[in-house]
């Protein structure tokens, strides 16, 4: 496991922790949203900043869009069909199924 | 806030194009490496809050946790067959598909690699929650319930959710939140293993 996942899992885990037992207020809690926004809409504002600045990305942003479409469309269609071929084991034993 | 995103990202286009010179691309990588540490660190805190979710792993059997199991190597895998035929490595490809649909967080992790992937990764994560949110209702009615969590990846537990709801039933509605979770948990640690490749 490479040093960057490590920090990443340790800070998602030690923020993860620290909410589930408790050990932030109820101010802070409600606080949460809006400065995962704030911080969220700054790297993205950030990540437009570096798109901006690379002419040759702004150049082919078409093509970049066409190879996006190709790449959402067969994730989706793998990940239905291997969902399908586990929904008999998963959903065993439950008897609120009701399906087509 | 879908608005406020687009909005984001098109505003710094424009001031990156237009008003920031060259020389600032290098201070930009910093910045996003500080903010993304903040931001997971606010995330799990967010999952922290969600105490519901192990009641009901234990109620409903840890062989749902088959679902978001299916969902990351289809996503991958998928990812990967799809670049295959673009011809891109299958490292970039592999991490593309491991955003789940996290289109925010995938495309921010992806921007100090490359700014081109980055930009793929937002497009497809957006693309797939559009394509999710459209199918979600046909996937119900014509193939099964459990199925119309897999295009929604890790937006199962929140922007998906309600489509999911109105669309199936109580059971699929909770194995898709806890799948939504775990999805949420595990994308910044599969993209970054799945770039290093």
């Amino acid at each position: 496991m490479n040093y960057t996942v490590l920090v990443y899992f340790l800070l998602l885990a030690l923020g993860a922790i620290i909410s589930h037992k408790g050990l932030i207020s109820d101010n802070f809690s409600k606080k949460l949203g809006p400065i995962q926004n704030f911080c969220l809409l700054f790297l993205l504002f950030t990540m437009g900043v570096r798109i901006g600045l690379d002419k040759k990305v702004i150049s082919s942003f078409f093509q970049i869009g066409a190879k996006a479409t190709v790449l959402a469309v067969f994730s989706i269609l793998f990940s239905i069909i291997l969902v399908r071929l586990v929904r008999n084991m998963v959903l065993r034993d439950e008897g609120e199924v009701n399906e087509p | 806030m879908s608005l406020s995103i687009i909005l984001a990202v098109v505003l710094g286009i424009g001031v990156g194009y237009f008003l920031i010179p060259d020389c600032f691309f290098s201070y930009t990588g910093i910045i996003t490496d500080i903010g993304l540490c903040l931001l997971l660190f606010f995330a799990g805190m967010d999952i922290g809050k969600q105490k519901g979710v192990f009641k009901d792993l234990k109620k409903m059997g840890f062989r749902i946790l088959l679902v978001p199991l299916m969902i990351i190597i289809g996503s991958i895998f998928g990812s990967i067959v799809g670049g295959f035929l673009l011809k891109m490595p299958i490292n970039e490809s592999g991490a593309v598909g491991a955003g789940l649909g996290w289109y925010t967080l995938s495309s921010v992790m992806l921007t100090n690699y490359s700014t081109e992937l980055s930009a793929i990764a937002f497009l497809t994560n957006v693309v797939r929650e559009i394509i999710a949110l459209i199918v979600v209702p046909l996937i119900a009615r014509y193939i099964g319930y459990l199925e119309c969590i897999a295009p929604c990846g890790a937006t199962a537990m929140d922007t998906a959710l309600p489509v999911v709801s109105r669309s199936t039933n109580s059971q699929t509605t909770i194995i898709s939140f806890v799948s939504g979770v775990i999805l949420s948990l595990v994308v910044p640690i599969l993209v970054s293993i799945m770039i290093k490749i």
